[in-house]
């Protein structure tokens, strides 16, 4: 598996476009920056696409983007600050709200990362329910990212196709959690309950359903004439600039860069699972969707692997042993002190992580998610920082956008799918 | 992976699989750039600044309840738990690295600083780091020399303060609970 | 020609025990007999009915999501919940065209500029929804960060708990709003309140 090798012989564009001096400003030529053709665009926090709150300043030229500056904080909401008041258990409430798109994914890397200092040993059924629930999460988020990202570009009409397949994604989630999103279903040593019955029949009719829904949305945008037209050749980034912007995930894997954190630095049980990771070579918004795409059918297919497992799972436990941190089977409460006990220090004091740092990453549907942990020995967090993949690609609007038009700017910002709650966080 | 050659190496940790660099600040450039021309780090995946004012100091027993309702802000026990390792300064800036390479190599550099120190940028070295910079300076306080662009990112422009330091407060209202005086 | 009315939007003040009002023309019942009560109390005319029952039915929101509640906002234009029904699918851009503002999400110290730039921008009459914990309180999040709740910036109608709130949720608040406005009762910035 090389994957340092180009996968394709021609450049895509020749040297560097990252801006210079500030790589995330794209500034005006000062030969045309003293005519009066400049018009400055404020797109404001408030803005009908649905990424969020994220506020650019645009140059333009007529129509062509000449000068570009975002600036973000629109939803900072101090995730980390708060997370060190709270013990790490109450801490796992915080961290779907992160990605709020991708939630589940900021749940596992913020537990896992506990574990790591821990040192606590997850249970099988526990590790494979983490992975389904994860690559369902990621099919959601691509399925909201296609849907609004068609809806800015005038394919409406994807909008309630993929947000049908995202209703059946939330019933089960609903099935097995409760909740639809922000499931908090992820603890410190496993899942918060078992599995209910009742869910492989579900997940295994969302897994023969899906793949035909993807066709259908290929059949609306992939040959389609107008799609292709807007999508690409526009909002270019080449191998070395994605790198050295610090890209990750699909934007990474459109730009010619074989990099897949599932298979290159796997986590949970990644290697034990075939799956396709799609890489294409053209670097432009065309790609970055078919990137998305594919990776919706790859995903399709780990959640029935992952089906397979679980059921031959079933009567397995589904967290960890250790009563240092899991809470104790309610029935033990009844007849044995020490869980009793155990059960009073974890709920009031919360569990006392060992002294260190760690960093952790997952493949969340947008790249590299991260998270940071420092633990002082006591029972809350001493840090918490969480690398959200939203704010490198957002840094790499000022490289991407470059001699575009305005209109290709909303679908080259949408081909980036930033997400600006992790980006603020 | 061998570090020693390295410039400005301080010293070498290795804990839970993670390997971190200590390095000299003043030296930092110079050190990315080997880490990333020589040992093959050509992405650099985060910045985090961490402040441990107040690390190791034994906190209080017990749950305080007060007539005025919960403080949110006071901490919660620590027991008799060992104390942590003291640190050497207050602020710890650590870059996360990454090769893209068989076997996924990572390797936390980390710099110590005290309280406006500068650390030089690395901009240069990564154009990624720009806006992880940004948010060093604007949360934690960390002085970037050399940053092209060096505004608050996530705050307001005017704000005063660094958000995430621990002498700044929590903020937010305090809770009223219905029934109590 | 205006009538008296009382300057609250407590329905209890309205002269209505129940919580709940049901449409009118469902069947006798106290509900619809403590509508026509409020009715001639208030002494609504026909036309400020007619316009009252219009309003309710072309609502147009805001297109103002700001963090994990948006999502479930956007759920509600999906299909299976299909805000299509009550004439609200068109979300508006421009808060020049839109009547409703719901605000979705936690509300940033940063943003709560541009959030009472917007509502300023609304033309009469307009009501406000705080969708989700986040907006209606300030939510998990009690920090120097998140303003607590956007009543703070903006008078608003209905508050809708939850973290976020399910689309049926909304839909909810969505419902009540329409029978507040049908009732004669006042937009909250017409009370007066926090913030005008």
């Amino acid at each position: 598996m090389a994957v340092t090798q180009e996968s394709r012989a021609d450049p895509i564009y020749d040297g560097t476009r990252i801006p210079s001096p500030i790589p995330t400003v794209l500034e005006v030529d000062p030969a045309i920056r003293d005519t009066d053709d400049i018009l400055t665009v404020n797109f404001g926090p408030n803005h009908p696409s649905t990424h969020g709150v994220l506020r650019l300043i645009v140059d333009l030229d007529g129509e062509v983007v000449v000068g570009l500056h975002a600036k973000v904080g629109y939803v900072h909401t101090g995730f980390e600050k708060n997370m060190e008041q709270k013990s790490w258990w109450k801490a796992i409430t915080y961290a779907p709200r992160i990605d709020y798109l991708a939630y589940q994914n900021n749940e596992l890397v913020f537990v896992l990362a506990i574990e790591k200092l821990l040192g606590l040993e997850v249970p099988a059924k526990a590790t494979w329910m983490r992975m389904l629930l994860s690559e369902l999460n990621r099919i959601h988020s691509h399925l909201v990212w296609l849907a609004t990202g068609a809806l800015e570009l005038g394919a409406i009409s994807m909008f309630w196709y993929a947000f049908r397949e995202r209703e059946m994604i939330l019933d089960l989630s609903e099935l097995v959690t409760g909740y639809r999103m922000h499931t908090r279903y992820f603890q410190t040593g496993g899942l918060a309950e078992d599995i209910p019955p009742g869910f492989y029949p579900e997940c295994r009719k969302f897994v023969e359903w899906m793949p035909k829904a993807i066709v259908d949305y290929d059949a609306l945008l992939r040959k389609n004439e107008i799609w292709e037209d807007r999508t690409r050749g526009l909002g270019l980034l080449n191998r070395a600039d994605a790198i050295a912007l610090g890209q990750s995930g699909p934007v990474l894997r459109a730009s010619g860069v074989d990099w897949d954190l599932r298979r290159d630095d796997p986590y949970l049980f990644y290697d034990r699972v075939n799956f396709r990771v799609p890489v294409l070579p053209h670097g432009d918004t065309y790609d970055r969707y078919r990137v998305r795409i594919e990776e919706m059918r790859a995903s399709v297919e780990i959640v029935e692997q992952c089906l397979d497992r679980l059921e031959r799972l079933e009567g397995e436990p589904w967290i960890a042993d250790d009563r240092k941190v899991v809470l104790p089977p309610r029935e033990e409460l009844h007849t044995s002190m020490e869980s009793l006990i155990h059960h009073f220090k974890i709920v009031t004091e919360g569990y006392s992580v060992p002294e260190g740092e760690v960093y952790v990453a997952v493949e969340s549907a947008r790249g590299e998610l991260g998270c940071y942990i420092v633990s002082d020995g006591g029972p809350r967090p001493w840090r918490v920082k969480f690398r959200a993949p939203s704010f490198a690609a957002l840094a790499a609007t000022a490289t991407t956008v470059q001699g575009a038009y305005i209109a290709d700017l909303i679908a080259i910002v949408g081909s980036l799918d930033t997400l600006m709650g992790e980006v603020d966080r | 992976m061998a570090f020693e050659g390295l410039p400005g190496l301080v010293e070498t940790r290795e804990a839970f699989g993670e390997t971190t660099l200590v390095v000299d600040p003043a030296r930092l450039v110079e050190a990315c750039m080997s880490l990333r021309d020589e040992h093959g780090f050509e992405m650099l995946i985060d910045i985090a600044a961490t402040d441990y004012l107040g690390w190791g100091a034994p906190g209080v027993s017990g749950y305080i309840g007060t007539a005025t309702g919960r403080n949110l802000n006071r901490p919660m026990t620590q027991g008799l738990q060992a104390l942590p390792a003291p640190k050497p300064k207050r602020f710890s800036l650590n870059y996360h690295l990454l090769a893209i390479q068989q076997g996924a190599p990572r390797v936390r550099v980390q710099v110590w600083l005290d309280d406006g120190e500068a650390v030089p940028s690395v901009v240069s070295v990564w154009p990624g780091a720009d806006w992880f910079e940004r948010e060093a300076w604007d949360m934690m306080g960390v002085p970037v020399e050399g940053h092209p662009h060096p505004e608050r990112l996530l705050m307001d422009e005017d704000w005063e303060g660094h958000p995430l330091r621990k002498d700044y407060p929590l903020g937010g209202e305090p809770v009223r609970f219905s029934g109590e005086e | 020609m205006a009538v008296d009315r009382p300057k609250s939007h407590r329905l209890a003040e309205h002269g209505l025990q129940s919580e709940r009002l049901l449409w009118p023309g469902k069947g006798p019942s106290e509900f619809e007999q403590e509508l026509g009560d409020i009715e001639s109390q208030l002494g609504l005319t026909t036309l400020e009915k007619a316009i009252a029952w219009s309003q309710t039915r072309s609502m147009w929101p805001d297109t103002f999501g700001l963090a994990c509640c948006a999502i479930e906002m956007m759920s509600i234009v999906s299909s299976r919940y299909d805000i299509a029904r009550f004439g609200m699918e068109a979300f508006r851009s421009s808060p020049r065209q839109a009547d409703l503002l719901i605000i979705s999400g936690r509300v940033a110290q940063k943003m709560a500029a541009p959030i009472k730039q917007i509502y300023d921008q609304m033309l009469e009459p307009k009501w406000v929804i705080a969708m989700g914990a986040c907006a209606s309180s300030g939510g998990m999040f009690n920090n120097y960060a998140v303003v607590q709740s956007v009543d703070k910036i903006i008078p608003v109608d209905i508050y809708v708990p939850g973290c976020p709130p399910r689309p049926e949720a909304l839909m909810e608040g969505i419902i009540r709003l329409h029978e507040r406005v049908q009732a004669g009762v006042p937009s909250a910035y017409e009370v007066g309140g926090v913030a005008k």
